[in-house]
């Protein structure tokens, strides 16, 4: 029953321990081991708050909202780089998070080296990079560039670059947030019509955009998240309802 | 899925879940070496300068300039110094594993044992050139190849475990206690001198010598000169005494590692 989901969110909770008091130092621990009077409350900031939503196998969900509304938190959950305070997420399949694009490149090391880097990072055999490192490099459109060291590059190569690894990866859930507003419109476009290719082979998608039309053109589904809270979600033909709302308040 | 995670983990499918991250880490600690020496053009080879520098500079003082009455006293420091080098490296360098790969931590799912289990590796990898060196120099240095010798590699991979337990606990401390990278500064510091690495265990007043021998660090030290310098199998007790802080500190490492790691990474 399960094997239909890629993504369950199950009352999915995540507080953050404020910064000013996180870093405690060694005498205030000390101290807070004997006396609990004196130990310090830590004030948490809750960035998801019981949040609950199944993804299909297949399907594209996109997670719309203001800036600090939770999103890129709740992605980050998904990819399990953390643990929800409460709740359970499920992933079911290959999954790979395009939280930022370039994400372990190392800026000495030539774009080929960063290839064989990040692509393992992600959990590939160096056997089955080299298979893919022509294709990369074709659609990064990087040229003899990708021989240079990464510090040389423009932002834009770098972001091509990073795209260029990431759907390469063969991934059967992909989290992306905000990575499409990067690079020229023609490489934009590129990187959509990849996008697009994978859905259609089969591939689930949670997407995390501002633009609206992104959301309609590649979404089945979305979730308007507010303070953690995801106060709305639908089809994607009903976008436009639940976000007039929002801004009227 | 959700069922498969309640089954006993079978040690065989984990074994070979870890064996399958060998590209990861090869990819990892070549990374660190190319940086390390991008655009030197003697790149590698300076690895063993400083060993080489470090070797010849004892052997001029101690032979010339202070003769000692030890027989062949360049020897002893280097086998002294060149493990000292290892173990206080990667203890020294385990701080900030995980918070200068924050940004790595972050935006990628891999297993996070292997940010600290590279840097072991990366240090392992040049250490291996200054050992190199020493080999090359031992005969010249008045050591003597003997059976004893072919024990090493059982008491370097203690000797590795212990260091990367530590690291493991270091690194997952520092992420709370910022003050713990100038601690381990001073302490490394007293530990060295406290350890019989420029000085003999018997110069070591009797009444003190049982709180020295409780040191790992002494024990590591004394392993190592009984095989390199006098060309004797380390006591069973010192044998016994060190495994048993390797067991102590990896176990304690690997489980402090494993259950506060996916809980620190948020606050990197």
């Amino acid at each position: 029953m399960s094997e239909d989901y890629a993504i369950r969110c199950e009352h999915v909770t995540k507080d953050f321990v404020l910064h000013h008091n996180a870093q405690q130092s060694l005498k205030a621990r000390f101290v807070g081991l004997f006396h609990s009077r004196w130990r310090a409350t830590p004030h948490t900031f809750r960035a998801v708050d019981d949040v609950s939503f199944n993804v299909r196998r297949g399907e594209a969900l996109g997670l719309m909202g203001r800036n600090g509304s939770g999103k890129s938190t709740l992605l980050s959950l998904i990819a399990g780089i953390y643990p929800p305070t409460a709740g359970h997420i499920l992933t079911h399949g290959r999954l790979v998070p395009m939280i930022a694009l370039g994400v372990g490149f190392n800026a000495e090391l030539t774009g080929s080296e960063n290839i064989y880097l990040n692509a393992s990072l992600f959990g590939l055999k160096n056997r089955e990079i080299r298979s893919l490192f022509p294709k990369i490099v074709e659609f990064s459109e990087l040229g003899d560039f990708i021989h240079e060291p990464v510090k040389n590059y423009s932002s834009g190569m770098y972001a091509r670059l990073g795209f260029s690894v990431a759907v390469h990866l063969d991934p059967e859930i992909l989290l992306a947030d905000e990575i499409l507003s990067v690079g020229d419109s023609d490489f934009q476009n590129k990187c959509l019509s990849r996008i697009e290719k994978l859905r259609k082979e089969g591939m689930t998608l949670v997407f995390v955009s501002h633009s609206r039309d992104q959301v309609r053109q590649f979404c089945d589904r979305y979730i308007w998240m507010e303070n953690g809270r995801a106060i709305a979600s639908g089809k994607v033909s009903n976008l436009e309802r639940p976000v007039l709302e929002c801004k009227r308040r | 899925m959700s069922v498969m995670s309640t089954t006993l983990p079978n040690p065989l499918a984990i074994l070979r879940r870890w064996w399958g991250y060998r590209d990861l880490l090869y990819n990892l600690v070549s990374k660190d070496i190319k940086v390390r020496y991008q655009g030197a053009i003697l790149g590698f080879a300076w690895s063993l300068m400083n060993p080489l520098i470090l070797t010849a500079m004892y052997y001029f003082i101690f032979t010339y300039v202070m003769p000692s009455n030890l027989p062949h006293f360049a020897l002893y420091l280097v086998v002294g110094t060149l493990h000292w080098t290892l173990f206080s490296n990667v203890v020294m360098q385990s701080p900030e594993l995980l918070t200068g790969n924050a940004g790595l931590l972050q935006k990628i799912r891999f297993p996070r044992v292997l940010i600290p289990a590279s840097n072991m590796l990366l240090n392992l990898v040049l250490w291996t050139m200054a050992f190199i060196v020493l080999l090359i120099l031992y005969l010249p240095l008045g050591g003597r190849f003997n059976t004893v010798l072919l024990v090493y590699p059982l008491y370097l991979l203690l000797f590795i475990g212990f260091s990367f337990g530590l690291a493991l606990v270091l690194s997952v401390l520092y992420v709370d206690f910022r003050d713990l990278k100038h601690l381990i500064e001073v302490t490394m510091q007293v530990l060295f001198w406290s350890t019989p690495i420029i000085y003999r265990f018997d110069m070591i007043p009797p009444h003190l010598r049982i709180l020295f021998a409780m040191s790992p660090m002494t024990e590591f030290t004394l392993i190592f000169q009984d095989l390199f310098w006098s060309g004797r199998l380390p006591s069973l007790h010192l044998t016994l005494a060190f495994a048993l802080w390797t067991a102590a500190s990896l176990g304690f490492g690997m489980a402090m590692f494993h259950r506060r790691s996916p809980r620190l990474i948020e606050r990197l």
